[in-house]
């Protein structure tokens, strides 16, 4: 009783003297069932495969049905604290912004705007926890029922932090969207219970992320360099940097050659303090940031490349 | 043997005998202890709610109706908050509004003058069917009664209440 008295005490204390951590981006998303099994799909021939992808785009405009059950939820996640970025306005920003980034000239000199490949891949909608739902009105007899599934993912981890799934009470009088409404309500508590012990775990062991470790072909050196004074392999360097840093320690690092490290199960802390003594949230970019100028001290420069707030990539040997 | 040790050999097996059917049945007092128990809810799910409350049916213990109808009330809100509801009849399982273990224990104050007589807690009780319950739904029991209610507690508010009063985790606590 008293250690459960004085964790909560020491947790509750951390999160008052550190104030706030980075908040993820939430998105309701059609699961790939819900959208192909439903004809809201593009088809296209990638090296001679045929590939199916999910047209999220006809999907919100033409489903009265995913609408109301988006719009549902997003009212439940709002009252919790949580308002959602919504993916059909998301969508419609993005062909704005290529829109006007195409058109766009500086007044003096006529310049466009810089744009490298990289950044007009990266355009597109993101989230950092995705809301992967999937529903289906079922009849049986002269009743119908509705199975509901949604999934609570992390969108760097790939991991599903809550869920809620099951099936409906089958009704011969209720229409399908009261039936729908219901299976929403029903699920959405626990659900958010699901998604507060993921947060409640991410503030006593740290953010849970994605790290990987590149090389640059031109570089001539490789990750079974040695380097410092004792001429340690830059993999092992690399390593004791994380253990040194990391909350407790925690990472994975799941797989590596010569030529790249793939850390899983980063755990990194939610807030720390910078020079000037202020409280900053930290998130994979500013804790990797750290990293690259310890290596680039040791003589190996490196580009750091975000994936979002749970992935960055560093690629060794030249900015 | 003399009559007087025959005497105390039955005496110290029927104590024997009385100490281990004891350890093992549930003497009255200890059924006692279970009806006026804090953790004793009795919840059946009827269905879900509209939005941000949830109706089931709860039953309560009382020396008369009246009185199990108000301790019914009470367990209605405080499965809310301690317990969960289970699932059923359409509607999903409902966690406990508070998370963390031993709730009561740490907020015992808070909650001693939460749920005492005519107390905060009826704010979250929006319908009953206040009329004494009959059939099946009263019980006559030695001593008392024990009757259910149909409740819709209203859980959003009763969760953000707790939230306000720094009883609750936020969702969005520490972002």
């Amino acid at each position: 009783m008293k250690r459960i008295l004085l964790s909560s005490i020491f947790l509750l204390a951390a999160l008052v003297s550190f104030g706030q951590a980075k908040k993820p981006i939430i998105m309701i998303v059609p699961s790939d069932q819900y959208c192909i099994s439903r004809n809201y799909k593009m088809t296209f021939q990638n090296q001679g495969m045929t590939q199916t992808l999910p047209d999220y785009k006809t999907a919100l405009q033409t489903d009265p049905d995913l609408r109301m059950v988006i719009t549902k939820m997003g009212q439940i996640m709002a009252d919790r604290g949580f308002p959602l970025k919504d993916l059909e306005q998301e969508l419609k920003n993005l062909e704005q912004e290529r829109a006007e980034s195409s058109m766009l000239t500086s007044s003096s000199s006529g310049s466009e705007m810089s744009e490298s490949p990289i950044d007009a891949l990266k355009r597109v909608a993101k989230a950092d926890i995705i809301m992967d739902l999937d529903f289906e009105i079922k009849r049986q007899g002269p009743q119908k029922y509705i199975t509901f599934t949604l999934k609570g993912l992390d969108a760097y981890t790939a991991k599903q932090v809550s869920g809620a799934a099951g099936a409906g009470k089958p009704s011969t009088a209720a229409s399908p969207e009261l039936l729908l409404e219901e299976a929403v309500l029903s699920y959405m508590d626990g659900f958010n219970a699901g998604l507060q012990r993921h947060f409640d775990d991410m503030f006593a062991n740290g953010r849970e992320v994605k790290v990987q470790i590149k090389v640059w072909s031109n570089w001539g050196q490789n990750l079974e360099s040695e380097f410092g004074d004792d001429s340690k392999e830059l993999t092992t360097i690399i390593e004791d940097w994380f253990a040194d840093n990391c909350v407790n320690s925690r990472y994975n690092l799941s797989d590596a050659s010569e030529n790249f490290m793939k850390l899983e199960q980063v755990r990194i802390p939610t807030m720390r303090t910078d020079e000037k003594g202020r409280p900053r949230a930290v998130d994979t970019r500013s804790f990797i940031s750290d990293l690259r100028k310890y290596l680039n001290g040791m003589g190996v420069p490196s580009k750091l490349y975000l994936r979002g707030l749970g992935e960055a990539w560093l690629i060794l040997g030249e900015k | 043997m003399d009559m007087k040790n025959i005497l105390k050999v039955s005496l110290v097996a029927v104590l024997a005998l009385l100490v281990t059917t004891g350890t093992n049945a549930q003497s009255r007092k200890e059924r006692k202890i279970l009806y006026n128990s804090q953790y004793n809810y009795e919840i059946e799910p009827v269905g879900v709610g509209q939005d941000g409350t949830k109706v089931f049916k709860v039953w309560g213990y009382g020396k008369d109706v009246g009185a199990a109808v108000m301790n019914a009330k009470e367990a209605a809100v405080a499965a809310c908050i301690f317990k969960g509801l289970p699932g059923g009849q359409g509607s999903a399982p409902t966690p406990a509004i508070c998370s963390q273990p031993n709730a009561e224990v740490t907020n015992a104050e808070y909650f001693e003058n939460f749920f005492k007589v005519g107390g905060k807690y009826l704010q979250y009780i929006a319908l009953t069917n206040d009329g004494d319950p009959s059939g099946e739904d009263r019980l006559k029991i030695k001593k008392g009664y024990k009757v259910a209610i149909y409740v819709q507690v209203m859980y959003d508010q009763l969760r953000k209440q707790l939230e306000a009063d720094g009883i609750a985790r936020r969702l969005d606590a520490g972002f």
